[in-house]
């Protein structure tokens, strides 16, 4: 699609808002230019509504009251009580224990579903990959009861091992379709050029296709990542009430009335969630422009 | 239908100059190509007829009003795009009627014309056609009736053909000159395509950078390019350079070239001649017309194309290009050394 | 292309399952049985593992229909998702029609990242963190007490509007996302040729933008609705006594009471109701295509 230097389709005479140099307008003013203002001010205004409550929670989380009364006084004061806190830290490696075994298993077992996918067409696809869909789509709250209703049945019960499970099973769509979307950046026939030159399936899988889609696989992993570091509901009913995650953790000392130290690790827990994904995001654009 | 002014037009962006002082006249009723290869401002020429674009400095005027402040949607322009832009939510009567339901037509009134227009443009039957079911050339009837049925006073286009494959694209070329025929509605078009700016325009333009540099008939296009730029882009021709004098053009191997009235001296550097217009002959050959303006060259390649053969000959270091129309001769063999010869008539002197 | 990778060749069929296998081996122990298992729960009068006596009985959905507080519940579960679902559409599309077409360039991409991003870090944190604006001596109730010239207390938390803000704030990054991408596959030579036969902006939004984007408002929709009718923790956390619904009645199956027949019966009528409300609306948006 031409990217024309000019107005945007429904600005009149407007300089459209971008870093790009434009020509001034003649017009002093124009409908268009009013609204365009004021767009751009309604996106401001959300993202403030976006951000607003995570902002002050991190302020709060600096702040010397623990009735979280302003004015403002600095301290790191529960920084360091968190780092006391053994309860709290106990659970924060636990989470992150289950979620990098998380992104391992779910790394694995959907980029080898992806490569089916992307590889072959055979009966049932249409439906392997519909059915991609219900684990994302049903609330986790049905998912969670029903995990622990057949964990209980089949004698597995709840715990870390059963909360690996579910996270897993959370993760793997998000990372299939991640990583399938990148295949379909991928040409099928650097996989038939490798085969005419004699590699095998697990030389050209390894060498070949692997390394052409990283972006994409780290993209997924990362996301699976995110997924189960952040998931609340299904950890909450697999949780042993001995050991928790984090996120379930958080929860109970909430419901128990809290202390700032909340503030705090809640803070650390937002700044590593949206600096992974912001990792994620510049490594998916750049695979995306090759 | 109305005439179209573009009166010293001019557009920057940043660095460059989209356009250039361009100055133009589209006349009531007719079809106008303008031609140029990539960035030569032909589309922003278009777009600003259209009103997308707003010109720094210059005026344009449609039934001599001045448009170039106003916006598209009050300039009752037509418009088809290089993509067709059909509506994907709608289906084909709905696509065409949008012009008219936008200006709040009676309802019984849009039927009527859409049922006129799509006759005109031979789809109807495919009033309830929705888009994605439709070929490239459908689509691209569609877009036009859509342009066309509000009976705007311009009707532009932008690289209408070049969407379709070949042969299609020669159908549609007849397609569009007859309807723009009966619809008498002024038109310019946009394209790339020196044969279809040819082939289809009564009028073309030809831009180079921003620049104006000849317009006229397509005959007059070919025969007399004023520039070396538009004889090469134009169909082909041979360049040679030289100095004028009376009488002719001194050429670098010293021979005279001489020209006929058609072309008139003002300090050119450089003369062209159509391959097509020269001609060829061995020293086994009988002798050539004594007016005609004459070369020695040797045969570098050929090329049998059917209905004519290429010659590629080196003269002078230089590469010329000879077209002979198939005589049922043999092809002159390689490495030959070769008169050619052309009327006077035929020096085009090119700046 | 689609071929058989390695030699010996294997059938299409082998190949693919034995890559796409052990993924869906996971979903199908860690989601599907245990929606299955949770069906067949939901006709048990008891808990089998306690040792008593079981049968299978309606009794469970029964309940449902005979108490009219699960019935009540659920209607103010499927309201609240009604309107969060509809706040977060309008406030959404703005946003989306602004990133998408007005906005262009190295802005745009940053300030698309900057509203996804709150969307990858902790649900659970999120929520917690509009505690510090909506509580009593907090934000909102400085910021009013310093603009109103009377003393004012506003303790927002603990109500239904807490609730609505709290999940608002969660899901609106998905309206935005979805209308977005909708909207930007919306090529520009539409609006131009619109505007070209003389439509005004308001025209070519009612005509053009709006029906376009419908799927992709759609489908953010469908995302906002269905996790938000199960939704617990944000009640719980956000709205205390008040925020009694559908989700949290079913959490209390599990966790406090134990009746896990029954919270398996609610489960799968809320299941089934969210299914019917969905398969609802994609009948009624097909209709409107023709």
């Amino acid at each position: 699609m031409k990217q024309h230097n000019t107005a945007g389709p429904l600005e009149l005479d407007s300089p459209t808002i971008s870093t790009a140099p434009h020509t001034p307008s003649r017009r002093p003013w124009s409908v268009g230019a009013a609204l365009g203002a004021i767009g751009y001010g309604y996106v401001v205004v959300v993202i403030g509504f976006l951000y607003l409550p995570i902002l002050v929670m991190a302020l709060m989380s600096a702040n010397a009251s623990p009735l979280y009364e302003l004015p403002f006084h600095f301290t790191i004061h529960w920084y360091q009580a968190l780092a006391d806190d053994g309860v709290l830290k106990a659970a924060a490696f636990r989470s992150i224990e289950i979620a990098l075994w998380t992104t391992l298993l779910s790394t694995i077992l959907g980029v080898m579903a992806s490569l089916a996918f992307f590889r072959y067409d055979f009966a049932g696809k249409r439906f392997l990959q519909a059915m991609l869909f219900p684990p994302m789509a049903i609330p986790w709250l049905i998912t969670g009861t029903a995990m622990l209703i057949f964990f209980f049945a089949i004698g597995i019960g709840r715990g870390l091992h059963a909360i690996l499970l579910g996270h897993v099973a959370l993760a793997l769509p998000y990372v299939i379709i991640v990583v399938g979307a990148r295949l379909r950046t991928f040409s099928p026939e650097l996989e038939l050029a490798a085969r005419s030159l004699g590699a095998s399936g697990w030389q050209i899988t390894w060498r070949v296709t692997l390394p052409a889609i990283a972006p994409g696989v780290v993209a997924g992993a990362l996301f699976a990542f995110a997924v189960s570091f952040d998931q609340f509901v299904v950890s909450y009913f697999l949780s042993d009430p001995g050991e928790t995650t984090l996120p379930v953790e958080i929860y109970s000392a909430i419901r128990k009335g809290f202390t700032p130290e909340i503030n705090a690790i809640s803070t650390i827990i937002i700044v590593v969630s949206m600096g992974t994904m912001l990792i994620v995001s510049r490594l998916y654009r750049f695979g995306g422009e090759q | 239908m109305a005439e179209v002014n573009v009166i010293k037009v001019s557009k920057q962006y940043g660095e460059s100059r989209a356009l250039d002082d361009v100055s133009i006249r589209f006349a009531e009723g007719g079809l106008y190509g303008l031609l140029g290869p990539s960035g030569s401002g032909k589309t922003t020429l278009l777009r600003m007829i259209a009103g997308f674009v707003f010109p720094d400095s210059g005026q344009i005027r449609i039934d001599d009003q001045p448009v170039e402040r106003l916006p598209v949607e009050r300039r009752e322009i037509g418009m088809v795009f290089q993509n067709y832009a059909l509506f994907p939510n709608m289906n084909v009567a709905d696509n065409v009627a949008f012009g008219l339901s936008v200006r709040h037509v009676d309802k019984s009134e849009i039927k009527r014309r859409v049922g006129e227009v799509l006759d005109l443009v031979q789809l109807g039957s495919m009033h309830g056609r929705r888009i994605h079911q439709l070929s490239g050339g459908q689509r691209q009837r569609v877009a036009l009736a859509r342009a066309i049925v509000t009976r705007p006073r311009v009707l532009l286009l932008d690289e209408p053909l070049s969407a379709l494959d070949k042969s299609l694209r020669v159908d549609m070329q007849v397609e569009l000159r007859r309807i723009q025929r009966d619809v008498a509605i002024t038109t310019v078009f946009v394209t790339h395509d020196q044969e279809e700016a040819l082939t289809l325009s009564d009028r073309v333009g030809i831009l180079r950078d921003g620049k104006l540099i000849q317009e006229g008939t397509a005959r007059e296009l070919y025969d007399q390019p004023a520039s070396e730029f538009a004889a090469t882009f134009l169909g082909d021709a041979n360049i040679l350079n030289g100095r004028l004098e009376t009488g002719g053009m001194r050429i670098d191997d010293g021979s005279l070239i001489r020209f006929g009235s058609r072309s008139t001296a003002s300090n050119q550097t450089k003369c062209a001649v159509r391959p097509e217009k020269i001609a060829l002959a061995r020293a086994a050959d009988g002798p050539v017309p004594s007016a005609d303006n004459r070369l020695t060259a040797q045969v570098v390649h050929h090329v049998f194309a059917g209905i004519n053969s290429t010659y590629m000959l080196d003269w002078c270091g230089q590469r010329l290009k000879v077209h002979v129309q198939n005589s049922g001769d043999d092809l002159i063999p390689v490495g030959s050394k070769v008169t050619l010869s052309w009327s006077p008539d035929n020096t085009i002197l090119v700046h | 292309m689609k071929f058989a990778l390695s030699s010996p060749p294997g059938r299409p069929l082998v190949r693919a399952m034995t890559l796409a296998g052990p993924a869906y081996a996971w979903l199908l122990l860690a989601v599907f049985l245990p929606l299955s298992v949770m069906l067949f729960y939901s006709f048990m009068s008891d808990v089998p593992t306690s040792g008593g006596n079981w049968s299978l009985t309606f009794q469970n959905y029964l309940t449902f229909f005979d108490e009219p507080l699960y019935r009540k519940l659920m209607v103010r579960s499927l309201g609240l998702s009604a309107q969060v679902t509809l706040i977060c559409t309008v406030l959404g599309f703005p946003c989306a029609y602004m990133l998408a077409k007005v906005i262009r360039g190295r802005s745009r991409e940053a300030l698309f990242l900057l509203i996804i991003l709150p969307f990858w870090s902790n649900g659970l944190v999120r929520i917690f963190s509009w505690n510090m604006v909506l509580r009593s001596g907090g934000v909102v109730d400085w910021v009013l007490n310093h603009l109103w010239p009377w003393p004012v207390d506003t303790d927002l938390m603990f109500s239904y509007p807490a609730i609505v803000v709290g999940l608002v704030h969660s899901y609106l990054p998905y309206a935005v996302l979805t209308a977005y991408l909708s909207l930007q596959a919306i090529d520009d030579s539409l609006i131009e040729a619109a505007r070209s036969m003389g439509a005004g902006r308001l025209t070519i939004l009612r005509r053009l933008i709006l029906p376009l984007a419908m799927p992709g408002m759609l489908a953010g929709a469908v995302l906002t609705f269905v996790p938000v009718v199960g939704a617990f923790m944000e009640p719980r956390l956000l709205g205390g006594r008040k925020g009694t619904f559908i989700g949290t009645v079913i959490e209390d199956q599990f966790v406090a009471v134990f009746n896990w027949p029954l919270g398996a019966a609610l489960s799968f009528t809320l299941l089934a109701l969210v299914l019917a409300i969905l398969f609802i609306g994609m009948r009624l948006s097909r209709r409107n295509d023709k």
